[in-house]
């Protein structure tokens, strides 16, 4: 889940060629959380600054259910930037966008 | 009765103790022609000296200026020693007869506030009290002169006769008479320079009694002079003048003191009224320096909130300390609150009534001078602000563009480099294309860290995104010291205040990095009484200076901008705590 479309691109071909099955995109957080409901998908690469609804609160939304999706947050950030956020947000960790790999993936995993 | 009136009464039943005694020591002397004048002539002087000098103690016991007028009292009657017949007394008595004449001039000296201003002055008089006493020698040794004979046919017998000698007498005698001369131009130079020296209202009060005791000291240094040159007639004449000059000077001053009285009341009314005129008819400064005859006036209104002083214009002034020897202030109260000081001529102290008076009178309308100088200040300071954040909006873009040129654009310049290199040997030597690609990365994740960095600096994105709050957990977070968070707002504030409240927090802990020396830094956003109260402690060496660096003064025109103050308290050693409270 990300507006910009250059960054879902490249991420797309760069897990797909990690070995990862991308069933989904979205844009912004309303339809991140429509589209993790309709796909339940296992993963959600979520970015933190979406247009609408912010990626702490979409995490926390997404998850807390048994059958939730793992939330890992991305950011063109560093994670310092938002403190004990990402820990209270329900995801299971943070990739800064630069560092983004199926490897980092697979540790959080 | 207090201890000072105790002794004013002593003094005074001393004084007609002493006058008792010189008048019968009079009407009892054998060679005195004409008792009954001469006992009503001295007494008159003495005590109206004594009497004036007691009367000027009372009203001022700081000022020694009475117990001056009071001892030429007391010396003057010393003269009627000569009116014994005993030969030992009348000795004495020619001996002491002059003193008065010097304590006189002691008097002028250190007029109006009754001490010398000079070291040399004290010596000066020393001389002459010195030769008051040893002047008549000559006459006492080798005999009367026939001048002195004649008007005094009967006196006794000197006791310190040696033997007569009209020459070594005359010799000496006019030696004393040009000594005498001398010490009293040089009086006289003295007391013109003083008098050149004096302001405006000094010389209001100087005027009586200087011009007075100038008048009988030039008169005496004629009669001096014509003395040694043997002018007998012209002697006696300007004696007799000098001596009517002499006794006006008690009543010229108790004059000048009522006068300065009435034309107190006057003022004083007439202040009151000009302050109940119109606005723009003068400005307060003009009327209060009419009323008390002071064009160097001047006055200083005080801001409560700022705790300094600031004249009409609301620019700080400095207030003359206590001992300045030339201005003196009198504060302004209204309702027994400060609310300025009046600046004026030192000498105007000797007046407490009427600055009492007049300070009183102007308390009112000192208070709405003060009002607009306030306002005044805050405009100049709004001005100066302004200026100071355009200059730092200025400062700030030029630091942008030259840490944008300097990082992140040289390294992505050197990344294109690198990038192209790579791709021109990614077919013939992949081994040194991957190195070049590796250095590429490492480029970029720098230059991503340089533009996150400069991101953060300009407006952290989590502040408009989640609030203070959880921008000041990531602020202490990233900090390299424990920084508590001890209270946050649970809601959000207004975005100006949240965002000059992150940027206090910030710029504190870095000053506190750099230079406190601390372990540990707390930091709290309360809201109290309408205020958002940001504060940020610390436990290091304190002694923080307000004025260091542009940071700390930027921060405060932020928070000024918001009709917030900031403030810090850093005693040496005990930690630094700043302060920010800013208006919601």
């Amino acid at each position: 889940m990300d507006d910009h479309p250059s960054f879902r691109a490249t991420a797309r071909v760069l897990l797909e060629a990690e070995g990862f099955d991308v069933v989904g995109e979205a844009a912004d957080g309303a339809s991140a959380l429509t589209e993790a409901g309709r796909l339940q998908p296992e993963v959600v690469l979520l970015d933190v600054q979406l247009p609408d609804i912010d990626g702490f609160d979409v995490a926390a939304r997404l998850t807390g259910n048994d059958d939730s999706p793992v939330v890992i947050l991305v950011s063109s950030r560093d994670s310092s930037d938002f403190g004990p956020l990402v820990m209270r947000s329900g995801a299971r960790g943070f990739v800064p966008k630069a560092e983004l790999s199926g490897d980092r993936l697979q540790e959080l995993l | 009765m207090t201890s000072l009136n105790r002794a004013l009464v002593a003094i005074a039943l001393a004084a007609v103790v002493a006058g008792g005694a010189a008048a019968a020591l009079i009407v009892s002397s054998d060679h005195t022609p004409h008792p009954g004048a001469g006992i009503a002539i001295g007494l008159l002087i003495a005590w109206s000296f004594v009497g004036t000098g007691l009367y000027a103690w009372w009203r001022r016991p700081a000022n020694r200026f009475g117990a001056l007028m009071a001892a030429v009292g007391f010396t003057y009657m010393l003269g009627s020693l000569t009116a014994s017949d005993d030969s030992v007394v009348f000795t004495i008595g020619v001996l002491l007869a002059s003193l008065y004449f010097v304590v006189f001039a002691h008097l002028l000296l250190a007029y109006p506030d009754g001490r010398l201003r000079r070291r040399w002055h004290a010596w000066l008089l020393a001389g002459g009290y010195a030769l008051s006493v040893v002047g008549p020698l000559p006459q006492l040794l080798w005999g009367f002169s026939e001048r002195m004979l004649e008007s005094c046919a009967d006196c006794p017998e000197s006791a310190l006769l040696i033997e007569r000698n009209d020459t070594l007498r005359d010799v000496f005698n006019a030696l004393m008479s040009a000594i005498g001369v001398a010490i009293v131009a040089v009086v006289l130079v003295i007391l013109i320079r003083h008098w050149r020296a004096a302001t405006a209202p000094q010389r209001r009060a100087m005027a009586p009694v200087l011009w007075s005791g100038v008048a009988m000291l030039v008169v005496l240094a004629t009669a001096l002079g014509t003395d040694a040159a043997g002018i007998s007639r012209l002697t006696d004449l300007l004696g007799w003048l000098s001596l009517l000059v002499f006794a006006s000077v008690p009543w010229v001053f108790l004059i000048g003191l009522v006068r300065s009285r009435v034309a107190r009341a006057g003022a004083v009314s007439e202040l009151l009224l000009r302050l109940g005129e119109a606005p723009g008819t003068g400005t307060l400064r003009c009327r209060l320096a009419d009323a008390l005859g002071d064009r160097s006036l001047q006055l200083a209104f005080w801001l409560d909130d700022k705790g300094r002083w600031v004249d009409s214009d609301g620019h700080a002034v400095e207030l003359p300390a206590e001992d300045d020897p030339a201005r003196g202030r009198t504060a302004v109260e209204l309702e027994g609150r400060r609310v300025g000081a009046i600046v004026h001529d030192r000498s105007l102290c000797e007046d407490p009534e009427l600055l009492g008076s007049v300070a009183a009178a102007a308390g009112l309308a000192m208070e709405n001078e003060r009002l607009q100088a306030q306002l005044r200040a805050r405009v100049e300071e709004l001005r100066a602000s302004r200026a100071r954040i355009v200059e730092a909006g200025t400062d700030e873009r030029r630091r942008l563009e030259r840490n944008l040129h300097d990082g992140a654009q040289q390294r992505l310049v050197a990344l294109s480099l690198t990038l192209r290199l790579a791709q021109a040997k990614v077919r013939k030597e992949p081994d040194k294309a991957d190195e070049l690609l590796g250095a590429a990365q490492q480029e970029l994740t720098l230059a991503l860290g340089e533009l996150r960095e400069l991101a953060r600096g300009i407006h952290p994105a989590i502040l408009s995104d989640r609030g203070l709050g959880a921008a000041l957990e990531a602020l202490a977070g990233r900090a390299p010291m424990r920084v508590d968070l001890a209270d946050l707002p649970s809601d959000r504030l207004p975005e100006p205040i949240e965002a000059a409240a992150y940027f206090v927090v910030a710029e504190a802990l870095t000053n506190v990095v750099k230079y406190a020396h601390a372990s540990q830094a707390t930091v709290s956003v309360t809201r109290l009484n309408g205020h958002a109260v940001v504060e940020v402690a610390d436990d290091g060496i304190g002694g923080a200076d307000p004025d260091r660096g542009s940071g700390l003064r930027g921060l405060v025109d932020r928070v000024s901008a918001l009709d917030g103050r900031m403030l810090l308290d850093s005693p040496a050693g005990s930690g630094t705590r700043l302060r920010a409270e800013i208006p919601v």
